[in-house]
């Protein structure tokens, strides 16, 4: 399969007072196009902070990373802002659903900065809802949802600009195991249909899910296990 | 076009976030409106005022001059003592001598006033007797409001013949037709030809109640029957004064004639008199005086109504400083879905400038009644016009967009990971 993102002895660097917390220190890894990839690692290991570079959120200090071919590690804001826009998907821990949309305009936020009119954003999201679940659930608030269906919402959200790259940060980590198990399923489902997830989680099941398993610890890939290679999609 | 759908959708964001919070929203927009209302009731206060003085100076025309005998200041005792008249002002030699010596020149006119009782029934009005030609109608800007004016029948043949002001003739002859009525002037009797409307402009060293109290008659009536005397009574003792021309006005071809003529006017009456016993009132120089200094104040109301603008542009900048710092969340969440700063800046800078734009709307509708208001309480006339309403809403409109500039630029420089964690 195609190599979708390479890192290359990326450094990431916080100044702390005088002293400097290294968050990711001399990473290298490739994914390639369709891998289901979960990160784990103690807490403070850089495991947010691995994903907020991959994400183009963030750039490394030092170090060099590719993303579909192309180097992104140098870019500027704007650029950076159109990469996340096109070619990333986030799904955060706490949602982060905007309180006052309804679940369509959620959905449609990607959509929205890429310039699509509103004729074309709303079949799109409304799919996309239906996609998920939620299709009897457009206009309502995100308060009005549980957490479960919160989350469906912004892997909806996440999945609006068809990414290259879906990016997961704890997605279950605010919610009971059965709905766990209802997201996780949703992933896998994504992942049989050939989309890239990379995906931070404390758990072993949570893990056991993906394809490939790294450890990092002190900013470090401690090991990186291939448990199967992903199937050639059909 | 993928542009245009953006700015408009994040036009639209920026309109739509404020319904979120109706009543922050509003008092906003009121506090703009009451910046915006205060800045258009004084400039429109102050064109009225403008206007209700230029008016009573235009009706003379600002084709004209007009030279007026004026008492000079007795301490400087300039003024020439005959017996115990006092006798000053202009003279016929003056009159002729102007009349020869100005450019441009149309026409003039001149008139002797002396004062008199008004006698009708049992009636006793002081009034002021201007003798004077027919031409004066037209010289002096008059309107005749009943009858006719003086004419040169009554000017060749001596004719005792008056036309009054029409306030006068209420209080001689209350209800009675003047047309038909008979007064007694200085132990003369006068026929009443008409009425005329109180002339407008200056009118130095009248008494307030004697302005309006002014009969006009044919000048040779005027010389035969009552001279170039006056008669005052003040306090304990009488005053006599002589004075052979009240008032002269020059009619001339155009603006620059009259300015010019002025001056050329001041300096042989300043060779000829030794003191200032006349006084030149250029109506046209007045109104350009009158404009300019219309301007300073204009300027200044301005200024002061401009603070109120300024109070509520605080308050807009707070109000946007809130809201950002409310939405951090939301800010990190929209950076991470692809908006650029740009974005961002234009949805708060939207948000912003709607509230303003509002505010400066409804203050110009609100702009509307300031006229029937400030006549109704303040008794004065508030004139609009078009800028008096657009500046200040394109003020309002300036002011959202600069107090909102650096929330919104604050709002766009959040860091998105930063941004994200808050809360
Ligand atoms: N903005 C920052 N400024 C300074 N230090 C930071 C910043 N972000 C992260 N760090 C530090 O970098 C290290 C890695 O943080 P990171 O959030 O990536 O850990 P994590 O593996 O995601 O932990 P957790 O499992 O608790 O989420 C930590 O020591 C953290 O304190
Ligand atoms: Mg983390």
């Amino acid at each position: 399969m195609k190599e979708l993102v390479r890192l290359e002895h990326v450094h990431k660097m916080y100044p702390m007072g005088r002293s400097t917390v290294h968050a990711l220190n001399d990473v290298s890894f490739v994914v390639r196009e369709g891998e289901y990839v979960a990160v784990m690692g103690p807490s403070g290991s850089g495991k947010s902070t691995l994903l907020n570079l991959l994400g183009c959120l963030d750039r490394p200090s030092s170090g060099r990373y590719v993303l579909g071919g192309r180097d992104v590690s140098q870019l500027d804001d704007p650029a950076l802002s159109e990469i996340r826009g096109q070619h990333v998907g986030f799904v955060f821990q706490s949602f982060n659903l905007i309180s006052q949309l309804t679940v369509l305009a959620n959905i449609e936020v990607p959509l929205f900065y890429q310039g699509l009119p509103r004729r074309e954003r709303h079949p799109r999201s409304r799919e996309l809802a239906g996609q998920v679940g939620l299709g009897n659930r457009l206009d309502h608030r995100p308060a009005e949802l549980s957490g479960g269906q919160q989350q469906r919402v912004a892997i909806a959200r996440a999945l609006a600009n068809d990414p290259l790259l879906l990016l997961a940060d704890e997605p279950t980590g605010n919610l009971d195991s059965r709905t766990s198990m209802e997201i996780l399923d949703l992933l896998d489902e994504l992942s049989r249909r050939a989309r890239t997830i990379i995906m931070v989680t404390h758990e072993d099941h949570v893990a056991g899910r993906a394809h490939r398993i790294i450890q990092m610890r002190d900013g470090q890939i401690h090991s990186d296990i291939d448990r199967q290679r992903p199937e050639p999609s059909g | 076009m993928k542009v245009i759908y953006k700015v408009t959708d994040i036009v639209l964001l920026g309109f739509r976030s404020l319904t979120t919070h109706k009543v922050r929203s509003l008092l906003a927009i009121l506090s703009i409106l009451f910046g915006v209302w205060s800045v258009i009731a004084m400039l429109a206060i102050n064109e009225g005022a403008r206007y209700e003085a230029e008016q009573s100076l235009r009706q003379m025309g600002t084709d004209k001059f007009l030279i007026q005998s004026l008492k000079p200041p007795q301490d400087r005792g300039a003024a020439q003592q005959t017996g115990r008249a006092l006798y000053y002002g202009l003279t016929r030699a003056d009159h002729r001598r102007l009349s020869e010596s100005l450019p441009g020149l149309l026409g003039e006119v001149a008139g002797h006033e002396t004062r008199k009782f008004a006698q009708y029934g049992t009636r006793l009005v002081p009034v002021r007797v201007f003798g004077t030609d027919p031409s004066y109608l037209q010289l002096r800007g008059l309107r005749v409001a009943a009858g006719r004016f003086l004419s040169a029948a009554d000017e060749l043949r001596c004719r005792n013949v008056c036309v009054m002001t029409q306030s006068l003739a209420r209080r001689l002859f209350g209800y009675e037709d003047p047309l038909i009525s008979v007064v007694r002037l200085g132990g003369e009797s006068f026929d009443v030809v008409g009425l005329v409307d109180t002339p407008g402009g200056s009118t130095p060293e009248v008494p307030a109640d004697l302005v309006s109290n002014l009969v006009y008659v044919p000048a040779s009536t005027e010389r035969t029957r009552f001279g170039e005397y006056s008669i005052l009574r003040t306090t304990g003792s009488f005053e006599a004064e002589r004075v052979e021309v009240s008032q002269i006005i020059f009619h001339m071809a155009d603006e620059r004639a009259v300015l010019a003529g002025a001056k050329i006017a001041e300096s042989i009456l300043q060779r000829e008199h030794e003191s200032p016993d006349y006084e030149i009132n250029v109506p046209l120089d007045k109104i350009l005086q009158l404009q300019r200094q219309r301007r300073l104040w204009n300027i200044m109301f301005f200024a002061i109504a401009s603070i109120s603008l300024l109070v509520g542009a605080i308050g807009i900048a707070n109000i946007m400083l809130a809201s950002v710092t409310e939405r951090t969340r939301e800010i990190g969440i929209r950076r991470a879905l692809g908006a650029k700063r740009r974005d961002i800046t234009v949805q708060f800078l939207v948000e912003a400038v709607t509230l303003t734009t509002g505010g400066g709307l409804m203050g110009i509708v609100l702009g509307f009644v300031v006229p029937p208001i400030v006549q109704a309480v303040l008794k004065v006339t508030a004139i609009l016009s078009p800028p008096m309403l657009m500046v200040p809403f394109l003020m309002a409109v300036a002011v959202g967009l600069v107090s909102g500039l650096y929330p919104a630029m604050r709002a766009a420089r959040l860091d998105p990971i930063t941004a994200l964690r808050h809360e």
